[in-house]
């Protein structure tokens, strides 16, 4: 069984269709890509599987439970975590705070009241800021960082919580092209142990780290399989060297 | 392991460990010792007489009442225009309590044993709903319990419905003018514009270190709140409340959790300054109040637990001291302070110093050692290029 399943993915927004009728999953410890033309609903379908909008139609499973209609932190103790297209998190939060308060752990009120970080806990948030080369600036607020430290803390941010399926929206834009290397390398050591769903257009990248790739199109699957037999697929071709050139 | 190594590892535990400190630093606890000192050791050497004691009280409950708005402001980025609401009611409960008390002791000039405001309104004999406040431990149970209990259904559906920033400042201006207008309103009640006076209040040495006592408690409530993690998953929800909720927490329950504290901490206040002050009146429950309470914070220094304890003291202290001579502009001037404050000053008096304290710490020799080691560690990290095969299977 897969471990997201979307069946018959459907939203209308405002008499638009932005998802039509979307049948997707993904396998455990896979590496997928998400690629399509702006306004195809990559970030759309991302928003829905974490809970942040209601689908009008259709249902999403993952590791078995159905969580449509799920709100965003049940969705994420659930084991699914969202990196944003613009990087989010604490801004006059220290680098090492941002990672603490990402940790795995139950989020309930009164369970941290009168407590700090274990050792164990401090060891973890030391590892992961090894891991996303910012030990060097761990007490620094966040808002201090460089755009590409930035969106590193974030993927530091969403290892810190442990997630089964990580989904990173664009998570090199912005970047220098030795940044969007960099970026790959680290997006692939991150895979060896999470499924990760990467929504990418850089089309460099992509053809350095992706295996299995998904296009969409409106709403739709359009293409997908393989990069190599994905890009010389005609529709696809059509779609972005045709009439809808994107880059 | 390397010296490098060492070194690094050294500085790593005691950067993780500076990032949390101690409950009670040295020097916290030498400041609040020294100013412990001074507030109750002044009347004893000034006598019970001095309009300096009054006061004194006064601004300890002031600083309650600023710390409740900074634990929901400073820290968690909740603007409430209405905490006094919460003051308030705590207040009339404990003012009604023991004026009930106090007539019962002395008879109006009619002879009857209730208070004159009722009498002077025309009721016949003490509400009944009124008479469990004869007790004073109940009325006081009252006073911390009813307003928390509202703060809560408030929470709930405010923040549940997920409506926060300028829409919940704005309902919680529209709540404390909907409480002043209600007192005014049913004056036969409560007293209606001239309030509640003439009862025996707790004016006194014992009292103000009674007062004294309760604000060391509420400050180190508020210390071990905000220094374990939860005051951290507060700071983030200030910070970015859909990142904390994409982050799995329960942004609603949070926020509900910190107005509730926030709430009891200004029903006690209340409570007590009723007790002390021997005058409430619906000033004390309405939005001037608040709007005073959230400009102490800000000119404190938000995010800070001494900030709202020197923003009262500082404003209100020169209210004192310079409203005799400037009584026409006092009001005037403590708006512009907190238009100064807010364009220059946004982390308030202690915020600033905090700031300037760390930047000056930053540039010790140490430091500057400490952070070239980490720096060259990381720079040590070896990277593989992207495109390097996972073990066992083909290069993409």
């Amino acid at each position: 069984m897969a471990l997201l399943e979307v069946k018959g993915l459907t939203t209308r927004v405002s008499g638009y269709t932005i998802l039509d009728n979307l049948d997707f999953s993904v396998e455990e410890n896979e590496l997928r890509v998400l690629l399509g033309p702006n306004g195809a609903g990559k970030t759309t379908l991302i928003a829905m599987i974490t809970g942040q909008f209601r689908p009008t139609a259709g249902k999403i499973h993952f590791a078995g439970q159905d969580i449509t209609g799920w709100s965003p932190d049940a969705i994420f103790l659930a084991g699914i975590s969202r990196k944003f297209q613009v990087p989010n998190m604490y801004e006059t939060l220290s680098v090492y705070d941002n990672v603490m308060v990402s940790l795995q752990s139950d989020r309930k009120v009164f369970k941290y009241m009168f407590k700090g970080v274990t050792a164990a806990e401090d060891e973890r948030i030391w590892e992961i800021l090894d891991f996303v080369e910012l030990a060097g600036k761990a007490s620094d607020p966040a808002d201090t960082l460089a755009h590409g430290e930035r969106q590193w803390l974030e993927m530091g941010m969403l290892i810190a919580s442990n997630p089964k399926l990580l989904l990173l929206d664009e998570p090199t834009t912005g970047m220098t092209p030795d940044g969007k290397q960099r970026t790959a390398a680290l997006i692939q050591k991150i895979a060896r142990n999470h499924t990760v769903l990467l929504v990418e257009h850089d089309m460099h990248l992509v053809r350095q780290i992706a295996r299995k790739v998904t296009v969409l199109h409106q709403g739709q699957v359009l293409a997908e399989g393989a990069l190599d037999e994905v890009v010389s697929n005609k529709t696809v071709r059509e779609v972005y060297l045709g009439k809808g050139k994107r880059h | 392991m390397s010296a490098a190594a060492e070194r690094l590892s050294r500085s790593r535990r005691s950067r993780a460990t500076l990032q949390r400190g101690r409950l009670v630093p040295l020097w916290m606890l030498l400041l609040g010792a020294a100013v412990v000192a001074v507030i109750g050791g002044f009347p004893v050497v000034a006598g019970t007489d001095s309009y300096i004691l009054l006061l004194l009280g006064k601004f300890l409950c002031y600083a309650i009442f600023a710390l409740s708005i900074d634990l929901i402001w400073g820290f968690t980025g909740i603007l409430s225009l209405g905490q006094a609401v919460y003051f308030g009611i705590g207040a009339y409960f404990v003012a009604l309590s023991l004026k009930i008390n106090y007539a019962l002791d002395h008879p109006t000039r009619y002879g009857n044993k209730f208070p004159d405001f009722m009498e002077w309104n025309g009721l016949k004999a003490l509400p009944h709903f009124m008479e469990p406040l004869v007790s004073t431990p109940f009325a006081v149970a009252c006073a911390l319990i009813v307003p928390t209990a509202l703060a809560f259904i408030f929470g709930v559906i405010t923040f549940k419905r997920h409506i926060y920033g300028v829409y919940c400042a704005v309902i919680t201006l529209a709540e404390s003018l909907i409480l002043q207008e209600f007192i005014i309103e049913y004056q036969a009640y409560t007293g209606g514009f001239n309030g509640i006076t003439d009862y025996s209040n707790y004016l006194g040495i014992p009292f103000l270190w009674f007062m004294l006592a309760v604000t060391i408690a509420f400050f180190l409530i508020a210390r071990v709140l905000t220094h374990s993690r939860i005051g951290t998953v507060l700071k983030s929800i200030r910070d970015n409340d859909l990142r904390a909720q994409f982050m799995g927490y329960n942004v609603a329950n949070y926020r509900i959790f910190v107005f509730c504290v926030s709430a009891f901490m200004s029903a006690a206040a209340g409570a007590m300054y009723a007790a002390w002050v021997g005058i409430i009146s619906y000033l004390d429950t309405g939005p001037v109040f608040s709007v005073e309470g959230v400009i102490w914070t800000a000119v404190g220094g938000r995010a800070t637990l001494i900030g709202p304890f020197l923003g009262a003291f500082l404003v209100k202290g020169l209210e004192f001291l310079l409203s005799g001579v400037l009584a026409a502009f006092w009001q005037l001037l403590v708006g512009l302070l907190f238009i100064f404050v807010v364009l220059v000053m946004p982390d308030g008096i202690v915020g600033s110093i905090a700031h300037w304290l760390r930047r000056h710490r930053k540039g010790t020799l140490t430091q500057l050692r400490e952070e070239q080691d980490l720096l060259a560690h990381d720079r040590e990290h070896d990277w593989q290029p992207a495109g390097v095969p996972r073990s066992g299977e083909e290069s993409v």
